[in-house]
């Protein structure tokens, strides 16, 4: 019996043993997973793009190649169509390049034969141009349906946009038509002999419901500097881009029925050379230029230095060269990716990171190129009459080590700068995803909140082990601790809405206090051997020195207040706030950086005394016996002997405090304003990496640009303090070994 | 004096200086935190003023500051009445006051729509009620208690509604999991849920119209006040919340209103937006979450600590696993969150979804977040608390006892769990104290992974499973953040999130007090038993 | 419990030799060599690190405690080797029984205390722990001090009472030798002498090995002396021969005084 249960205790035993270490390795590993999880989600940002061919296949016989306007392709890369010059939709099956159905559209304008061009103006919507000048415009819907049995099927159809149709009208080269949204349309054609004509067509409403129809037509009458060799138009009709042989580029505000003006007129290379392709990117901001050097730059208007309100384009990003000339560039209907093509190739590069994506290598030079709508299949029709269909990854296009760390010049900026901005109300906008004002924002809180700290805490905490009773340091040590515990949200909170607004009405009394407060307790030192004297404060003897500071302190502050006030009316003219802005043109806000340095300072200063006391405390006693038994006071016991042994432990305390300060988030996103701006102010708030976590994750999308970069921020914040943390532990453990068997 | 500067008294002085500047930023911090947070339920009188220009205004006067230039003083008066004035608050200049008074019946109502109504009463209309002769405020008072039974009976009512939605909801499920898996839409076992499914609508359907029905009934019964600048107002009894006239109770009175106000406080929902009500999801769900995590937190975190101190060899390992815990203790808790955000809820809870629930799909079960996830990250977040408890308490155990045990012939399980587990017990609290006390008081990482400002549902209830922890919750930490930093009128909401803020202080002040008193207990006792 | 027969036929319990042992780099015990016989008081003696305490811990194999600890040689219990890998440790220390420098009882009740050793084995029956405790106490001389406090902590013991209660402790299991680690170091002298009155009584029926600073103590109660310098056992025999007419210089300067 009793040999059985000794059998059963000794596998028990290893059984345990083995169950305990698995728990310890477990420690380990729990913060390596940490470490790979959150990397592994912030990885992909860097992933490469690639593209590989779906399909490539020869146009059937029925479909005359030279005849061929625009192809297009479906998401999922099982269909496409090809439009030809009579206006017919020829859908086809991907996997064997058969002919699917042919749909003519729906409406030819009188007289019209032929489809001369056919223009792609999103959302899978053509204009067409017919011989006789008319434009119709058409969208077509092909989607690919798999049945129980896992047969592809396509389905397809062409319907006509009633909205956007013009006249017959003669001579024209080139056409653009834009809907004016509830009011009309616009067509800008390009006429024989480098004429441009701008046609409004306007439909207004009187109180009845009776519509009254307007024409009026304008045409460009300026010289050009050249000849006209791209255009191109924003899809609101607004503006008119012009690019010209001698390598000019031009943009005319075409809004006004009737008024055409000339914006812009630049050249868009030292050379001069031909421009050759010209694009809006999406959003409409920027226009891509190529040229026949190849290479290829975006432009947007910026504001010229010293003129007001002036704008003028500018080549914002150059984008990698192709060789020859750029024959077309295509727009990204998802972001601001474009896809370039030269003559042997075609480049894929994003236009903020200017990142080159993808190159892309046809068989034959490629004569029509369309992206499907969701921009992730390019359909090309090759001089060989073959079409081929590319799927591409391109996970995370605008993230680059430039846009993440670099300045970046966005859309709209006048310059280069660090920003972030994730979102917007519209679709077409250009996040802003520059971690560096986020670092500069944590640098900036933890830099604060340390000045005010780590005196404080460290002078209590040589205070309390040093020269203060032990029975009184039974008591305060608990209460330091128990500040430690005081949760960070509640701190946030008073310095967000109590201590704030508080400090909001009297600033000064901050800056007075910082000379007033030590300028009470030198008085009071000053003082000191006669007021110990007095009878009253007999009690305060050795040890309990920081009871007679604490209404010093409180004075201090008081008289600060009052001061304050006094001086704001007599040397600021009543306001403090007024005369910092109007005078040094300094804006304050509520919430700033004065705030966080007392919140955050609050927070990290038990943990800095806590560590640092301890370090201090346990510096052996018989040092310090020694120290005093040569008649050395105990002054100089402490600042000569306790001191500079306790260094390390001291110096570790303050790194952990630092690490804290790091990664504090409630306090920070509660008692800043959350502003992602770059000033060393005083006044101003900020945005630290820990609060954009918090304030942004919630409306990440899962797996988007934005939600890995804030993972990426993560792993900034965790091997930041990782870094801190070991050092400071490293340092403890020598500290302790050193003193520890005392 | 020469030798007082020489030998460094003023130096100590100054380091003395240092503490009291500490101290005193923390008592303010915490006397802050009570004055605004016990005066909040005080019934305060409602002081009418008459000012210079003729009008007049009522309010409670909630602060009192002095113009810096003018130096005369100005008064913040909470004069409610949003929806009528459109503001809580205004401020008047003390020199345009002619007059003050404390009108006796002035009456206070709490509504639980648009905030606090200051005003007169002046009747009240009680269709098929019948109400014994008196003042209009006994008259009203009556009403309201028969108003009361009414309100539980739709109570009750609204509970067997929402029972029977449970009921449709869970048919719901059922029938989409039926349709996943390939049931035809004509098979026995659909068709009979539908049925079910049928009648427990039309159940609903006429308790709903029973509850609309007593609604409308108790609807008509009105008060008529007046407010201070003449305007007249008909409130429906429901209502009205709670009822007083402040100018007239006596302190007793007041002492009354006072402990039923913290009693709504602990025991209640909260109402407009969190503003107003009770914390009592809150509070539970914190208690909750705290209880879930230290399931996970103590095993784990005792576990490490037996391991670093009784079985791991010093060496590289030790080295490194303490190196881990005191990374653990140092990461930023917002990272703990994005961990608990990519792992817990998109992984393993989005693993659980494919699954266990695929029918649900794109609905999330477990892939988003809840209170287990919650728990989970904050277990994390806190085992190193444990750990270092526990390792300092086993540490501080004597080498003989280990010793005595080992040479009486125990495994070193035995003595393990017969002798040094019980002698490190009181550190294992301390230690579990601690992070209950810390994972309380946490809000970043569980703003990502499940809370919620408004949970409609617990986590625990009587429908079975009875734990719901794919639930999100309330939180007292993120309810301070919440309330005062979203809602759209933060001046108003302040006495609220004081008051959370005093009951979440108290919390944590008085776990890691009875932490730290254990610990020094701890210590004082087995550093002098050996002899 | 087999009871093995030594080769030799001389009643030797414990037989050391060749006995090496280092920690990590310094060797702390010098090729010991040693019997023990049953049912004697052997004393070891030295100077401080000289090595005895460390001997005494080979015996149950308390060393495996100490990381850097290495030994090699030989112990042989009751003819059975000590020192390998498949001895089983937990049967071993059951058998040697051990005494520390300071006393270590458990913060459990007396009784607790005492019947530990039983408990841990699986005995739970109460009328045999009843037993043990009584008999143990009674043989550790402590049963009149403690019989009505059975139930108290052992913590609130004196020290030379927690020291005896330690005894009683390792005696309830039974064991054939009870290692007794300077067990009266910390104690006063009246304790000491419970102590030395108690180890007399218990060699009838246990072997003992003690480890001892105090020569007179050594003198007092042991049958055997062995005497260690800088962890070589120099001589080893009997007490009055060794205290009287000792064989080497360094033992004559020890007992004399002359160092250490």
């Amino acid at each position: 019996m009793a040999k059985l249960f000794i059998d059963k205790s000794r596998r028990n035993d290893r059984l345990a043993e083995l169950l305990i270490r698995i728990g310890g390795i477990l420690v380990i590993a729990s913060v390596v997973w940490i470490l790979v999880m959150i990397s592994r989600v912030a990885l992909p940002l860097f992933y490469p793009a690639s593209a590989r061919i779906a399909a490539t296949f020869r146009l059937p016989a029925s479909i005359a190649a030279g005849k061929v306007l625009a192809v297009g392709s479906e998401e999922s890369q099982k269909g496409a169509f090809i439009l030809d010059e009579s206006g017919t939709f020829h859908f086809l099956k991907v996997i064997d390049g058969s002919l699917s159905a042919s749909i003519k559209v729906p409406t030819v304008p009188p007289g019209a034969v032929r489809v001369v061009s056919a223009e792609y103006v999103g959302t899978s919507a053509y204009n067409l141009l017919w011989d006789t000048g008319a434009i119709t415009s058409v969208t077509v819907a092909l989607a690919s349906v798999k049945d129980a049995e896992g047969t592809i099927s396509l389905t397809h159809e062409v319907s006509a946009q009633e909205d956007l149709s013009f006249a017959a009208s003669a001579g024209i080269v080139q056409s653009f038509a834009r809907p004016i949204e509830g009011k009309g349309a616009v067509r800008i054609d390009r006429l024989a002999g480098d004429r441009l004509r701008v046609n409004h067509q306007l439909v207004e409403k009187d109180l009845l419901g009776n519509e009254k129809r307007s024409n009026t037509g304008s045409e460009i009458t300026d010289p050009l500097p050249g000849r006209i060799s791209a255009v191109a138009v924003d899809s609101k009709g607004h503006y008119l881009y012009i690019g010209t042989d001698t390598g000019w580029l031009q943009r005319w505000d075409v809004s006004e029925p009737g008024l055409i003006r000339l914006l812009d007129s630049v050249p868009a290379s030292e050379e001069h050379k031909a421009i050759t392709a010209l694009t809006l990117v999406l959003g409409d901001v920027s226009v891509a230029v190529g040229d026949a050097g190849g290479s290829l730059t975006t432009w947007f208007p910026v504001k010229v230095a010293g003129s007001g309100e002036d704008r003028r384009l500018t080549q914002i990003h150059t984008l990698r060269p192709t060789i020859g000339p750029v024959s077309r560039i295509i727009p990204s209907p998802r972001d601001k990716t474009l896809f370039s093509g030269g003559a042997d190739e075609i480049h894929v590069d994003h236009m903020t990171s200017e990142r080159n994506l993808l190159t892309i290598t046809p068989v034959a030079p490629v004569t029509h190129a369309a992206l499907s709508p969701k921009g992730n299949t390019l359909s090309a029709l090759d001089s060989n009459g073959a079409l081929t269909i590319w799927k591409m990854e391109i996970p995370h296009p605008e993230i680059s080590f430039g846009t993440l760390f670099g300045k970046v010049w966005y859309e709209g900026y006048d310059r280069p700068e660090y920003a972030w901005q994730s979102s917007a109300a519209n679709d077409d906008f250009e996040p802003k995803l520059s971690l560096v004002p986020l670092v500069f924002g944590t640098i900036k809180a933890t830099l604060f909140a340390m000045l005010f700290a780590v005196p404080l805490a460290l002078l209590a905490a040589l205070y309390t082990s040093q020269f203060m009773s032990p029975k009184l340091k039974g008591r305060v040590k608990p209460v330091v601790e128990i500040m430690a515990a005081i949760p960070s949200v509640v701190i946030g909170f008073l310095a967000g809405l109590w201590l704030a607004p508080l400090i909001d009405k009297s600033v000064l009394t901050v800056f007075l206090s910082i000379v007033i407060v030590p300028l009470m307790l030198l008085f009071t030192i000053f003082f000191w051997k006669r007021i110990k004297t007095a009878s009253l404060l007999q009690k305060v003897t050795r040890g309990h020195e920081f009871i007679a500071m604490i209404p010093v302190v409180i004075l201090g502050i008081y008289l600060a207040f009052l001061l304050s006030g006094l001086a704001e009316v007599h040397l600021f003219a009543g306001d403090f706030k007024q005369w910092l802005f109007s005078t040094l043109g300094v804006r304050y806000d509520q919430r700033n950086s004065i705030i966080i340095a007392i919140a955050l300072g609050f927070a990290v200063i038990p943990i800095i005394f806590t560590i640092a006391e301890d370090a201090i405390s346990n510096v052996p006693r018989n040092l310090t016996a020694a120290s005093l038994a040569l008649g050395a006071s105990r002054w100089q016991t402490a600042w000569r002997v306790v001191l500079p042994s306790a260094l390390p432990g001291v110096f570790s305390a303050v790194m952990i405090g630092f690490g804290r300060a790091i990664g504090e988030t409630m306090i920070v996103l509660m008692a800043t304003g959350n502003t992602p701006i770059m000033s060393w102010s005083l006044f101003n708030g900020l945005r630290s990496l820990s609060a954009n976590i918090a304030v942004e994750i919630p409306e990440a999308p899962l797996d988007s640009s934005l939600y890995r970069v804030l993972f990426l921020s993560a792993v900034l914040l965790f091997i930041f303090t990782f870094i801190i943390n070991t050092g400071a532990e490293a340092m403890r453990q020598r500290f302790r070994k050193k003193y520890g068997r005392y | 004096m020469k030798l007082f500067w020489k030998t460094g008294e003023p130096y100590v002085l100054a380091t003395g200086a240092a503490l009291a500047i500490i101290l005193v930023m923390s008592l303010t911090l915490v006397g802050t935190v009570m004055t605004n947070g016990l005066g909040y339920f005080w019934p305060r009188a409602l002081v009418q003023f008459e000012l210079k220009d003729g009008s007049r205004a009522l309010g409670q006067v909630t602060q009192r500051e002095k113009n810096p230039i003018s130096g005369s003083g100005r008064i913040q008066l909470k004069v409610g009445n949003r929806d009528v004035f459109g503001q809580d608050f205004r401020w008047i200049d003390e020199n345009d006051i002619v007059s003050r008074s404390t009108p006796a019946d002035a009456v206070l109502l709490e509504r639980s729509e648009h905030g606090n109504y200051f005003g007169m009463l002046r009747g009240v209309t009680a269709e098929g009620m019948s109400l014994s002769a008196g003042s209009p405020y006994e008259k009203l008072q009556q009403a309201r208690r028969l108003v009361a039974g009414k309100l539980d009976d739709t109570r009750t009512i609204k509970k067997q509604m929402s029972n029977l939605n449970t009921t449709v909801e869970r048919l719901r499920l059922k029938l989409q999991k039926l349709e996943y898996v390939g049931k035809e839409k004509n098979s026995a076992e659909i068709v009979e849920l539908i049925a079910v499914r049928e009648k427990t609508m039309a159940e609903f359907s006429s308790l709903n119209e029973k509850a609309t029905a007593t609604q409308a009934e108790i609807g008509r019964v009105t008060a008529q006040f007046s407010d201070v600048a003449g305007g007249s107002k008909d409130i429906s009894l429901p209502e009205i919340v709670t009822l007083q006239r402040p100018n007239s109770m006596s302190f007793f009175a007041k002492c009354g209103a006072y402990l039923e106000r913290v009693r709504e406080l602990l025991l209640d929902d909260p109402r407009e937006s969190n503003t107003e009500g009770g914390l009592f999801p809150a509070i539970f769900g914190t208690v909750m979450m705290v209880l879930l995590m230290s399931v996970f937190s103590l095993p784990f975190g005792v576990v490490a600590a037996i391991y670093l101190r009784e079985y791991a060899r010093d060496g590289l390992m030790t080295r490194m696993v303490r190196i881990a815990v005191n990374n653990l203790a140092g990461v930023p808790s917002i990272v703990y969150g994005v961990f608990g955000l990519g792992f817990f809820v998109y992984g393993i809870g989005g693993g659980i979804d494919n699954l266990f629930f695929p029918e649900r799909l794109p609905t999330p079960t477990f892939g988003t977040g809840g209170i287990l996830w919650s728990s989970l990250t904050l277990a994390l977040l806190t085992v190193p608390v444990v750990i270092v408890a526990t390792e300092e308490s086993l540490a501080s155990i004597p080498k003989g006892i280990r010793e005595g045990s080992l040479a009486l012939g125990a495994t070193k399980f035995q003595t393990l769990t017969k002798i040094l587990l019980p002698m490190a017990t009181p550190g294992i609290m301390t230690g579990l104290i601690l992070s209950m006390a810390r994972a309380a008081g946490e809000v970043a990482p569980l703003m990502i992974v499940g809370v919620v400002k408004l949970a409609p549902t617990l986590p625990f209830d009587s429908i079975y499973p009875y734990f719901h922890m794919d639930r999100k919750f309330m939180h007292l930490g993120f309810h301070i953040y919440d309330v005062g930093f979203q809602s759209p009128n933060v001046e108003a909401a302040k006495p609220m999130v004081f008051v959370t803020t005093m009951l979440l202080l108290a919390i944590v002040i008085i776990a890691s007090s009875a932490a730290i008193y254990l610990r020094n207990r701890m210590r004082s006792k087995y550093t002098t038993s050996t002899f | 419990m087999a009871q093995t027969q030594d080769q030799s036929g001389n009643d030797h319990i414990l037989t050391v030799s060749n006995l090496n042992l280092h920690y990590g780099e310094a060797q702390a015990l010098k090729g010991i060599n040693l019997d023990m016989a049953r049912h004697q008081v052997t004393a070891f003696i030295g100077p401080s690190g000289c090595g005895k305490s460390t001997l005494l811990r080979c015996f149950n194999r308390m060393n495996d405690l100490v990381e850097s600890a290495r030994v090699d040689g030989s112990i042989r219990f009751n003819g059975d080797e000590v020192n390998e890998s498949s001895t089983d440790v937990i049967a071993l220390r059951r058998r040697i029984g051990m005494v520390f420098q300071q006393s270590n009882p458990f913060p459990k009740s007396i009784y607790e205390n005492i019947v530990y050793g039983l408990r841990i084995a699986g005995v739970n029956d109460k009328a045999t722990l009843d037993e043990a405790v009584e008999r143990s106490l009674k043989s550790a001389a402590i049963w009149n001090e403690v019989k009505d406090r059975l139930n108290d902590s052992a913590l609130g013991l004196s020290g030379g009472q927690a020291q005896r209660i330690c005894i009683a402790r390792a005696i309830a299991v039974n064991p054939e030798i009870i290692l007794m680690d300077e067990p009266c170091s910390a104690l006063d002298p009246i304790s000491t002498l419970k102590i030395e009155e108690l180890i007399e009584e218990l060699k009838s029926k246990y072997t003992i090995v003690i480890v001892t600073h105090n020569m007179q103590q050594a003198a007092r109660v042991s049958d055997v002396t062995a005497f260690f310098y800088l962890g070589e056992l120099i001589e080893a025999g009997g007490t009055r021969k060794i205290f009287t007419n000792p064989e080497k210089k360094q033992t004559e300067d020890y007992i004399t005084g002359r160092f250490g």
